[in-house]
């Protein structure tokens, strides 16, 4: 549905002629007037309002009764009053109605002092309580979940959680106990509260009731300061608020931005800044000696690393992850290829496209925006879960769904989260999203051969495949495509990529509100190659003379040795590249691994020989670049760690310095001293980013396909679909083989590794399977099994599917240990190994807790009356 | 040429010049005043207070330093570790951080316990406003004022510092004093 009209009307409040927008909330158009309407339950992100508070009644002549000002929509030549006597009895009412079961514990209430129900008491109500009875009791607060503690005592019953939990994210588990005063909030089948999205509703409860239990008693508002800045943990980029006290973060919240996060914070983004203050942080240089990282002075590390790139020269490479900045990407760019001659650079896991189609995909006429994905006619999700891969894109596509009437389309692999949603699923086989982009390419063109042949190399139909573009193109042009990095992993990547330009092209998609939309693997991987971070292009696309290797190619190089020193940027080859046991041999066999890092991974520990240590973001300035195109700003929050009693400068630097301080060592002087200073090079440099300036991209972002100089840059690009071979087709299971498909948990990161509050989301291996499958191999859920292929093994918990289909399973990639970075698609086979496994009772990834023993205390429904001061605490 | 003031000089008028009766007394008369004064403290004694020997007593509503409270029956600690305090001092010098209460470790009467408690006493103004902002009269000002020290460090205050009894005690002044 696309973006709706706005239509001015004028209406009277208190008074006051406004203009208003027609339709909108009286409480809201009470806004265009300067009219303050107390609301309590009134959240326009959660969608329609209730109506539950009684908090916002207000009155409109020609209605004789009081009217909710939070559900009435404003009409032409409205005229409300708010300042009468009639309204201010009815708040006042309504505030000491609210009151009578309100315990009063402000002081040792976390929400004490930014809690709208004290604002609103102190505003709107009456000052003194008639209620002299005794209160309601519960047991208070109880372990909601592993990261919120619930006070059922404090709640208002507002229904603000629930509404978050039922039409938000979906899960479905938050709802109203019991009935009138005796209500509560609980999860339905009393057990924990455990799914991606879960602290969302601290920050949309309005009184003490949700607390978030890596913030509980840890601050008052007046002891902290808010600091806005970027989350990098995954491409979604969501714009945050952190919470500072004494140079520590504390707490993280949205910074509501309507173009890229809506305002809602997965449980990763929310949680996992308590990697910033652990002690796996590395917060001086380290470098072997005699086979231990040991610490040392910058001065050494400094020139030991220079030494070691020097020497090596066109023998080095350089790889970075997604959370390093468009500025330290440019920098080291700068340095490997203007002084070293060297253009192994690699941002891509699965290998760098061709410059024609990185340039192609990149089109400003191509790129869909995030609100695109909820007011577009219909939505394809390519191969990806949204929920892992990005996780906030996935409660825009609800929003779209559930008010806008967007049509859903899925083709993935793997049952993703959104299946229930879509209008129509198609499951193809495990690495063969191409095939389906040339059999859509072929549907769109009638090309009755191809599609046939392409459909079946997918693993699916031609019907299917038609069915799935009726549905996609029946409701309007408005067409997005939103796809994953992982399309171009692999050999036949550059074709893949051929296939989504086609369709896009064939599906016309360069118009307003249609557009691709691509999720990188790492945070910022679209910022990391506009920057000039790739081997086949320098800064903004840019042609280069002699291209270097792709990530493939270097560990290949590595371990024969015909390269000998290695960079890495935030990045773990180990972990997050596809080839493990390649990556293995080396990181064994280079002379010499130089990791700018943060955290001491396992990586780290055993192969680095000089470790910078690296910022965590809170720390980082400069800038990213969001999926969309949406160049936005880190600010620094908090200061860079010291080693305990060294003087400031010897723990950790900035990025950009440390990079320009290594080049200055080798000879080339990038006349930067400030991290600003880093951005204007990169602005300069990156002709679609020319004339950007910070102060302009602000807090908000700003989008540079949408600038003029993305249109000089790029210019009139028009291109001609072309003719497009059938892949191979997938591999077909057997009696005793199955298909193998990877995915990457959201949680598998080494920030959440080290979050003390994340650990029960931690991501252990499990083989997913479907049900029939199972019973064929007389596997059982929770059955630890063994899936291999060529000597290749991975172990992990069986879980039946009854969404996987039958003839393949799933394993975890991206993990700590039992890495499955090993398959390239194929089949494997499967044997059980023995009754169920240790593992986590709370499979974050689906969202569900298991059914069965808990080693958290379920909310106990327990009404009783209990002196004040002797109410059970948590834990007990 | 020599300078020639012409118009420019003014008249000073003088008083008539002392002398006679009004000039003695001017002389002496002042004099023998004050010495009145003299005289009459040289008959009552020495007034000096030996400090630090001998004390000032002060009156009982004296702000001097705090002093943090425990519930006599409970020996449990008043402060909740709030932090209303904080927010009310206007010279920022009392820092609270907070901790959770566990049935092990049981502190305060409430879910929360201030973990640190600290007053920067080179910094209060000894206002009082924490004792009118704490909900639980959990802290007062006491009645010591000797809180000079060798290292600024020195003067913040711990919480333990603040919970004992301060080594001597000022005197008070009773009623009618």
């Amino acid at each position: 549905m696309p973006r709706p009209e706005i239509n001015w009307i004028t209406f009277s409040i208190d008074g006051r002629e406004v203009k208003a927008p027609e339709n909108a909330m009286l409480v809201d158009a009470a806004k265009y007037g300067d009219v303050e309407i107390p609301v309590f339950c009134y959240e326009p992100k959660l969608g329609q309002p209730v109506g539950a508070c009684r908090m916002c009644l207000v009155e409109i002549e020609g209605i004789p009764k009081l009217q909710t000002g939070c559900s009435t929509p404003v009409k032409d030549g409205m005229v409300v009053h708010t300042q009468t006597e009639r309204v201010h009895d009815a708040q006042r009412a309504v505030v000491e109605f609210l009151l009578i079961n309100h315990p009063l514990d402000c002081p040792v209430c976390d929400k004490g002092g930014e809690c709208p129900l004290q604002d609103i008491t102190y505003g709107w109500g009456p000052g003194t309580s008639r209620y002299i009875e005794p209160k309601r009791h519960f047991v208070k607060p109880l372990e909601l979940s592993p990261l919120i503690a619930i006070d059922r005592e404090r709640c208002i019953l507002c229904y603000r959680c629930v509404r978050f939990s039922q039409e938000i994210s979906e899960d479905y588990q938050l709802i109203l106990n019991e009935r009138g005063a005796h209500s509560f909030v609980a999860t339905f089948d009393g057990h924990p509260y455990v799914a991606p999205f879960t602290g969302n509703i601290v920050e949309l409860c309005p009184v003490g009731a949700l607390i978030s239990r890596s913030y509980r008693f840890r601050a008052r508002p007046w002891d902290i300061e808010g600091a806005g800045t970027v989350c990098t943990l995954c491409p979604s980029q969501c714009n945050v608020d952190l919470t500072v006290r004494d140079d520590r973060v504390l707490r993280v919240s949205a910074r509501d931005n309507d173009e890229v996060d809506d305002g809602w914070l997965c449980d990763k983004g929310r949680f996992a800044f308590q990697h910033i203050h652990v002690d796996e942080r590395i917060t001086e240089p380290l470098m072997r000696q005699d086979g231990k990282l040991v610490p040392v002075d910058w001065d050494t590390a400094l020139t030991a690393a220079a030494q070691a790139l020097g020497e090596a020269g066109p023998r080095a490479a350089a790889i970075a992850d997604g959370e390093t900045t468009n500025e330290e990407a440019f920098l080291l760019q700068r340095l490997f290829r203007e002084r070293l001659d060297c253009g192994n650079l690699s941002a891509r896991p699965g290998g760098d496209l061709p410059l024609p189609l990185a340039r192609g995909l990149a089109d400003p006429a191509l790129q869909a925006t995030v609100p695109d994905l909820e007011f577009a006619h219909a939505v394809l999700l390519l191969d990806c879960d949204p929920i892992d891969d990005a996780p906030i894109f996935d409660l825009r596509l609800r929003k779209g769904v559930r008010r806008r009437d967007m049509n859903l389309v899925v083709a993935s692999a793997r049952p993703t989260a959104l299946d229930a949603n879509a209008t129509t699923v198609l499951r193809h086989a495990p690495g063969t999203a191409e095939a389906l982009l040339v059999a859509l390419d072929a549907a769109l063109s009638d090309d009755r051969g191809n599609l046939g042949g392409a459909a079946s190399a997918a693993g699916s139909s031609a019907q299917a495949v038609q069915d799935l573009l009726e549905d996609l193109t029946s409701a309007g042009g408005d067409i997005v495509i939103l796809y994953s990095e992982r399309l171009f992993g692999g050999p036949r990547g550059p074709q893949a990529a051929e296939a989504l330009l086609n369709v896009a092209n064939r599906l016309n998609l360069t118009g307003e509100g249609a557009g691709l939309l691509e999720i990188p693997i790492g945070a910022n991987g679209r910022g990391v190659r506009e920057a000039g971070f790739a081997a086949t292009h320098g800064p903004g696309f840019a042609p280069v003379a002699n291209p270097g290797l792709a990530t493939h190619g270097i560990a290949e190089a590595l371990a024969e040795g015909q390269l000998s020193t290695l960079y890495l940027l935030h990045t773990d080859p180990l972990r997050h590249m596809s080839d493990g046991e390649l990556w293995e041999r080396a990181l064994s066999s280079a002379q010499t691994v130089i990791a700018h890092e943060s955290l001491m991974t396992e990586t780290v520990a055993t192969h680095a020989d000089i470790v910078f240590p690296g910022e965590a973001y809170a720390e980082k300035e400069g800038t990213l670049v969001h999926p969309d195109g949406r160049v936005q700003r880190l600010r620094r929050a908090i200061g860079h760690p010291t080693p305990f009693n060294r003087h400031p400068g010897s723990g950790v630097r900035a990025g950009w310095q440390v990079i320009s301080d290594l080049a200055k060592l080798l000879g080339l002087d990038f006349g930067v001293f400030a991290g600003s200073m880093a951005s204007q090079q990169l602005f300069a440099a990156v002709p679609f980013f020319n004339g950007l300036t910070l102060d302009e991209i602000g807090g908000r972002g700003v989008r540079w396909p949408a600038r003029e100089a993305a249109r000089l840059a790029f210019g009139e690009t028009s291109r001609e679909p072309v003719a497009l071979d059938v892949p191979p087709a997938a591999a077909v299971p057997s009696e005793d083989a199955l298909r193998v498909g990877t995915f990457r948990p959201l949680w598998s990161s080494k920030e959440v590794d080290v979050s003390p509050i994340l650990q029960y989301a931690r991501p252990t291996q499990v083989v997913e399977l479907s049900p029939v499958d199972a019973e064929r191999f007389g596997v059982a859920d929770g059955d630890k099994v063994e899936v291999g292929v060529n000597g290749t093994q991975v172990q992990g918990a069986a879980k039946l599917r009854h969404a996987v289909p039958e003839g393949t399973v799933f394993v975890a990639e991206g993990l700590s240990d039992a890495s499955s970075s090993l398959f390239n698609y194929g089949t494997v086979q499967l044997r059980r190994l023995g009754g169920s496994a240790e593992e986590s009772p709370i499979n974050p990834i689906i969202g569900m807790p298991a059914i069965g023993e808990s080693p958290f205390n379920p909310p106990r429904h327990e009404l009783r009356e209990s002196p004040p001061g002797t109410a059970p605490r948590m834990n007990e | 040429m020599p300078y020639n003031p012409g118009d420019d000089v003014v008249l000073v008028q003088r008083g008539p010049s002392p002398g006679g009766a009004g000039g003695a007394y001017r002389a002496f008369g002042e004099t023998l005043r004050g010495l009145k004064q003299t005289f009459q403290r040289l008959t009552e004694g020495t007034k000096t207070i030996q400090y630090p020997e001998e004390k000032v007593p002060v009156y009982p509503r004296f702000r001097g330093r705090h002093k943090l409270h425990r519930f006599e029956d409970t020996g449990l600690e008043k402060c909740v570790g709030c932090s209303l305090c904080a927010a009310a001092c206007p010279v920022d010098c009392i820092r609270v951080v907070a901790d959770e209460n566990t049935p092990e470790n049981r502190v305060s009467a409430g879910e929360r316990y201030a973990a640190v408690y600290e007053i920067n006493m080179s910094r209060c103004i000894f206002c009082g406003y924490c004792e009118i902002a704490c909900p639980f009269d959990a802290i007062t000002l006491g009645h010591d004022y000797e809180l000079s020290d060798y290292n600024r460090s020195d003067l913040i205050f711990t919480k333990e510092m603040l919970m004992a009894e301060p080594l001597d005690r000022t005197p008070l002044r009773t009623a009618g004093e």
